[in-house]
């Protein structure tokens, strides 16, 4: 009874059941269905002269686009300015941040200091300020990771005072008991403590380096991916801007898988 | 103990948060070396707040707390705390922990202080987990790691503040047996602050009962002379000791009673 009865709710509302989980073969399958639906959508759409080509190119033409510009020189040497960018501009975010982050949140006096500061500068968007950035730094390099540091840096400082503020007072206190003095406590225990966290803090600011970079070179470079998308535009090579908007895409998705493996690799212990 | 002055003592403790009491009747309590006593009342009535002041991690209003004669201050390594929860360190294998509580012992050699790690790893059962993580292993043998670190750390005091308090019935049970051994062979004056009655009288040679907030005593019970030093599960079973636990459940619910009618 009870068995014909859990089956016939598993036939009629199967993957429908709210909140219920699914087979992971549905998990996958879901997931190719929906991108084939998308890209078979798009190409109809092109196909039945919805819309022209020369405002959305199939598929399968950037496709082909997208690998023709891999392997004549176009896009790979702006792909590693764009990357070096990045990583200069958050590796500098993530130096300064994490320890600002940290005495912002042991120190009440400090945190009390900067945070209404950092505050208000974490809401100036980043193109507002890309005019005082050439005006200061030219339009030479040093602005574009000065934007891109302005763009997370303030963000990150304020996520890593949180992370730190999270750690349970437990763990400090059991510190102290044994005899450690409140600053000896940083590195045995403040930092281990909030590192899972810091490294989620981290990979996120890291996507917004992204957002800000491509801004950054559309407006004042002469390389990189913003660069090769914005010149790709002026001749309504549309087909090129899509392969540059997806370069970008797969080098967040890839950079983001790579970070999560080694956060798992790193807190096997959680 | 020929001791003058207590080991541990209260003199005059008072404690305010703000404008709201925890203790406001001057608290006064001596405790004399070796004891285990139990700090017993309902939930929000101040006993733990008195303990964390033995450990400086709370500093009383007014009033004083003295341990060999001295008065407490900063947390040091002479009042070793165990908690109920993030009692281990998750980012540090189950001997690693235990090792950390030697972390700041100068005296120590590296080599003593594994040593020392090994010694208490055994002792709390857990040789077999020594390179386990504190996820891997049950909440009850993550309370057996932070006793083991405390107690490497060799602490003068031993506070505990309600550990076994998340723990299924049936390994309360056995880690309380344990605990009361561990306590009896090392000799710790140890104070253990618990809402459990039984859990009070199977593990306290003396208990101190508070009524509700802010913290007042209802009775200073010597349960030694009442149920004996020996502790196992033929005393838990025993008639004398339900006639304690009995005891003291009506005067927890006679004083909570009339603290409703006021």
């Amino acid at each position: 009874m009870t068995a014909v009865a859990s089956s016939s709710r598993k036939g009629s509302g199967g993957l429908f059941r709210f909140r219920a989980s699914i087979p992971q073969s549905a998990t996958l399958l879901a997931a190719v269905t929906g991108a084939a639906a998308f890209l078979g959508g798009w190409q109809l759409l092109v196909s039945l002269h919805v819309v022209a080509p020369v405002f959305l190119p199939t598929p399968l033409k950037v496709a082909q686009t997208f690998i023709r510009m891999c392997t004549d020189g176009s896009m790979l040497p702006n792909t590693v300015v764009s990357v070096r960018r990045v990583w200069l501009a958050f590796l500098l975010s993530a130096l300064l941040a994490v320890p600002l982050g940290i005495l912002m949140s042991g120190y009440r006096i400090i945190g009390a200091t900067l945070e209404p500061m950092i505050d208000f500068i974490r809401y100036l968007p980043v193109p507002a300020l890309v005019p005082l950035a050439i005006i200061w730094f030219g339009v030479g390099e040093s602005t574009k990771i000065f934007l891109l540091w302005l763009g997370t840096f303030f963000q990150l400082v304020l996520m890593i005072a949180a992370d730190m503020k999270r750690i349970p007072n437990e763990y400090f206190e059991t510190a102290y008991t044994l005899g450690a003095r409140p600053r000896e406590t940083l590195l045995p225990v403040a930092l281990p403590a909030m590192l899972p966290q810091l490294m989620d803090s981290m990979r996120i600011s890291l996507g917004w380096c992204w957002t800000y970079v491509i801004i950054a070179e559309i407006v004042a470079s002469d390389s990189g991916l913003g660069f090769v998308i914005w010149t790709a535009r002026r001749f309504m090579k549309t087909d090129q801007v899509m392969a540059g908007v997806i370069m970008i895409g797969l080098i967040g998705l890839v950079t983001d898988q790579c970070l999560r493996l080694l956060h798992r690799k790193l807190f096997r212990y959680q | 103990m020929e001791q003058i002055s207590p080991y541990l003592q209260f003199r005059n403790v008072t404690k305010f948060f703000g404008d709201v009491p925890v203790v406001q009747e001057p608290f006064n309590l001596s405790i004399p070396a070796g004891q285990f006593t139990v700090f017993l009342g309902p939930s929000g009535c101040g006993k733990t707040t008195l303990m964390r002041m033995i450990g400086g991690l709370d500093t009383p209003t007014s009033g004083e707390i003295l341990l060999q004669g001295r008065p407490v201050g900063e947390p040091d390594i002479r009042r070793g705390m165990v908690f109920q929860s993030y009692s281990s360190f998750p980012w540090l294998t189950v001997r690693k922990n235990i090792e950390f509580g030697m972390r700041f012992r100068k005296d120590l050699s590296f080599g003593q202080k594994k040593d020392r790690a090994e010694h208490f790893l055994k002792l709390v059962g857990l040789g077999d987990f020594a390179t386990s993580y504190p996820s891997r292993i049950s909440g009850g043998m993550r309370q057996r790691v932070a006793i083991a670190r405390t107690l490497a750390a060799d602490p003068d005091v031993l506070l505990m503040d309600e550990p076994f308090g998340a723990l299924d019935a049936n390994l309360r049970e056995d880690l309380q047996f344990e605990l009361r051994k561990i306590q009896k062979n090392s000799g710790k004056t140890t104070i253990f602050v618990t809402h459990d009655v039984e859990e009070a009288v199977f593990l306290a040679d003396r208990i101190i009962v508070f009524g509700s907030r802010p913290a007042h005593v209802i009775a200073d019970i010597d349960v030694t002379s009442l149920i004996g030093a020996e502790r196992n599960e033929t005393v838990r079973d025993s008639e004398r000791f339900f006639h304690l636990r009995t005891e003291i459940l009506h005067r927890l619910r006679g004083r909570q009673v009339k603290a409703v009618a006021a």
